[in-house]
């Protein structure tokens, strides 16, 4: 995490030189980016990396059973497969290293400036330049830039009546504390969602007791984990078209599920039944069942993924609460039952600071305007990718780009290659801007808030994908076929261009054009 | 009541108004004032109120599933913590005076059962219109008859204390659910008849029902045995019109119309009702008991202690009825 502090000002260094394209982030999306680049003629490229190594929120979130929730073969670029995944479901570790890995093969270390975290980006309508100005002081300049900084890259305490009185140690997820040993403790973890459910079954192996505080079940679904046989291994590694023809298989069966995540059909029911079998075979009581149903349609908030989570909660030493908690106190949480827990330390699993109104720093535009506040109402942008008034600068993960149902990393190689034919497109064209036209961008959010009205998110629960006020800036009503179609189809027309050769031509001061 | 209750208002106030048993000096002197006479009807009275508390509480859990939308489903939830709340204090108060061993929780009695093996079967399936109109005169009748009257004859000022925070409680409770009950009246007739037919005519209400009687003359008659003049629960049954009828639309949920009617019957002491109501409670204390079902495990979180410190699985204890 970030290592900035902000006390002390540090003076401003100017930027030495104007680079063709700056990554914020070195996580899969930035490194990814990268390769793409080098592979498309683009060398400049400069890699801003807050903390001291590659690998984003596979290196930030380190806490006990965290993995992902999409196979392996298919949580991975189809550019830089890796054969020897230990397991269907990899924990974060081996990731990590992959992405470790990856920075190696591919030579990317020397791009990335670590220990740099950006706390502004303001672009230059005269010069069509972006300048990132960093913690450190140092600012660095480019032609282009490319966001990889993640939508959930934050995380931080939750606002619980009573928090800053607990006296106890306090976890969260995203931040785990390793020097902390939770062995013969009495441990609270508070949220079942997507992290919590890897959590509470490590936890519940080494702590004393583990009381779970939940507001809203989701609707798990088992997770067919396995290692990874030594002959399958051995496969991938000598014929990738194996590999890549098991990634395809894994591809179109998500692809499948889209029918019924995505769109509110009876493909939901019949998930949803699913669900309900996977919570009948696996938990004998009937009033713990009761408690563990949704009430909510399959799909609307984030699937979750476990075989194990269930069989933990029934654990002598676990015990599921539903009770509102009322208030933290000095010594654990107060429930509205009335009954006060004791506990050595509260977990948070909580969630993320999801950025739905644009990264944590502030972006600057050509009109001065600056993007969170024009995204704080609604975030549009066009095809995920560009929004207007922010010229040469690429979403990753931007509005309207989050799947329900596939690897976010196959709609984030759609973003790359989007990104990268833009980029090709304003050194090609040797352009000063290349901003989306908003007529287009205003058509493109019109449609998909229209495809948007029959899924599963809108289908009337409270997610994080929403806004307070219920708009879906986050997702993308489709299958990821057709998102990545979309993202493969660069095309010029949608774009207002400047060119320095038209500058020339149209006779714009020197002054202006330097 | 207002139609136009500010729900959001409401819940940030329930929030607000949090208490815990740790709140409570349970060890306080005035445990000594209540008489050894008292003792055993006490206990017994004590001992209903607080599973009838514990069955108001999952009524609540069914109303949390079917609230239209989702800040009156928060303050279900919260209500049916509530609820517990009250079942937790009230064995407290048990304890306190020395009428439960240590880990002792008192046994239901047989209405009690039948009607949690009613509320775990068919709760769940009730529509919010069955449910919401049930749910009111429950309360009315605990609130407004039965601790009013514990409060006259008990003298001990942490009991007082206690159900001054109940009572604060239950006044929310009420006031929430009289306006959702005339927001259920608002309702087009056509939705109102289709969803009193097909609730009516369930064999969940049927049965409900004839759990409700005799529960209700048990408690009765048990409070009457303590020296309670009827009128003082007739007076609370009366409330439950008097609120109702304040409503703009409460009058044309038919249940209401019907719980209304039941309770004239039950306020007339003269009434033959009371003939088949009684009937009802001896033919009860008969009810084999090997046809109950084995106690749900919701039933069993009930707890004295103000502080929990591990974990404790009401669920894997072996259950002995």
């Amino acid at each position: 995490m970030s290592t900035a502090t902000t006390e002390k000002r540090p003076r401003t260094k100017k930027p030495r030189k104007t680079h063709s394209t700056l990554i914020i982030g070195a996580g899969f999306t930035g490194l990814g980016t990268a390769i793409k680049l080098r592979e498309a003629g683009v060398e400049d490229v400069v890699i801003l990396e807050r903390a001291d190594r590659v690998g984003g929120t596979w290196r930030d979130n380190t806490y006990p059973g965290a993995a992902c929730d999409i196979p392996s073969l298919l949580y991975s670029f189809s550019f830089a497969k890796n054969p020897n995944w230990s397991r269907a479901y990899s924990p974060a570790d081996e990731i990590c290293a992959h992405i470790e890995d990856i920075t190696d093969d591919f030579d990317l270390r020397q791009l990335i400036q670590f220990d740099t975290e950006v706390t502004a980006l303001d672009y230059d309508r005269h010069e069509g330049t972006w300048t990132a100005s960093t913690a450190g002081g140092q600012q660095y300049r480019a032609r282009t830039v490319v966001l990889a900084s993640g939508p959930l890259s934050n995380a931080s305490f939750p606002n619980i009546r009573g928090i800053e009185s607990y006296e106890g140690k306090k976890i969260l997820s995203a931040q785990w504390d390793h020097d902390y040993d939770l062995t013969g403790k009495n441990v609270a973890v508070i949220g079942t969602g997507a992290t919590a459910i890897q959590i509470i079954p490590e936890v519940v192996k080494k702590a004393a007791s583990v009381k779970v505080f939940q507001r809203t079940p989701g609707w798990v679904m088992p997770r067919l984990d396995m290692p990874t046989p030594k002959v399958a291994q051995a496969v991938f590694a000598k014929v990738p078209a194996v590999q890549q023809a098991a990634r395809n298989a894994l591809f179109l069966s998500h692809e499948v599920a889209a029918t019924g995540l995505v769109w509110d059909t009876p493909v939901t029911s019949l998930i949803e039944r699913i669900g309900a079998a996977h919570l009948r075979l696996t938990v004998k009581d009937p009033w713990l069942r009761r408690q563990l149903t949704p009430e909510f349609r399959a799909g609307c908030k984030r699937m979750l993924m476990s075989s194990d989570y269930y069989p933990a909660l029934q654990k002598d030493n676990c015990k599921l609460i539903t009770w509102p908690i009322a208030t933290i106190v000095p010594q654990g949480l107060r429930t509205a039952d009335a009954v006060e827990h004791h506990v050595d330390a509260i977990i948070f699993a909580t969630g993320y600071d999801v950025q739905l109104g644009g990264p944590p720093y502030p972006i600057t535009g050509a009109a001065g305007r600056v993007l969170q506040e024009e995204w704080a109402g609604h975030a549009q942008a066009y095809k995920s990718a560009s929004t207007h008034g922010y010229p040469n600068l690429f979403f990753t993960a931007g509005p309207n780009s989050g799947p329900g149902h596939n690897s976010l990393l196959v709609y984030v190689q759609g973003q790359i290659s989007y990104a990268v034919a833009g980029i090709r497109t304003i050194l090609d064209k040797d352009l000063v801007s290349l901003d989306v036209r908003p007529d287009v961008q205003a058509k493109h959010n019109e449609s998909m808030q229209k495809r948007l009205k029959r899924t599963t998110w809108m289908s009337g629960c409270t997610s994080w994908y929403l806004t307070k006020d219920g708009f879906n800036g986050a997702m993308y009503p489709g299958f990821a076929t057709q998102y990545l179609r979309q993202m493969q189809n660069f095309r010029a027309d949608d774009y207002e261009m400047v060119s320095h050769g038209a500058r020339r031509l149209w006779n714009v001061p020197a002054a202006e054009a330097v | 009541m207002s139609k136009t209750m500010d729900m959001e208002e409401m819940l940030q106030k329930i929030k607000d108004r949090q208490w815990a048993l740790a709140d409570i000096d349970w060890d306080a002197p005035g445990a000594e004032l209540i008489t050894d006479e008292m003792r055993p009807r006490l206990k017994a009275f004590m001992a209903d109120l607080c599973w009838i508390e514990n069955v108001g509480a999952r009524g609540f859990a069914a109303m949390a599933k079917k609230a239209p939308n989702d800040t009156i489903a928060e303050i279900y939830r919260y209500f049916h913590a509530e609820e517990q709340r009250h079942a937790n204090a009230e064995l407290a108060l048990l304890k306190r005076w020395g009428m439960l061993e240590d880990g002792e929780i008192p046994e239901p009695n047989v209405n009690i059962r039948l009607a949690i093996e009613w509320l775990d079967k068919y709760a769940d399936d009730m529509s919010l219109s069955v449910l919401g109109t049930v749910i009111p005169m429950l309360e009315v009748a605990l609130d407004g008859a039965l601790l009013k009257f514990l409060l006259d004859e008990v003298n001990d000022p942490i009991c007082h204390a206690v159900f001054e925070k109940i009572n604060n409680d239950e006044s929310r409770h009420i006031a929430v659910d009289f306006a959702v009950l005339d927001m259920l009246g608002h309702a087009k007739a056509r939705k109102l008849a289709i969803e009193f037919v097909s609730g009516v005519a369930s064999p969940g209400l049927i049965i409900g029902a004839l759990m409700y009687i005799p529960l209700l003359n048990r408690v009765r008659n048990e409070v009457v045995d303590m020296g309670l003049q009827p009128e003082r629960l007739y007076v609370a049954m009366g409330r439950f019109k008097k609120l109702g009828d304040r409503g703009e639309a409460t009058h044309r949920v038919p249940l209401y119309q019907v719980l209304k009617w039941h309770a004239a019957m039950v306020i007339n002491p003269k009434h033959p009702y009371h003939l088949l109501a009684n009937t009802m409670v001896t033919l009860s204390d008969h009810y084999p008991k090997f046809l109950l079902r084995p106690i749900p495990t919701w039933f069993k979180e009930l707890t004295y202690e103000p502080v929990s410190s591990t974990v404790s699985k009401p669920g894997a204890r072996k259950d002995a009825a």
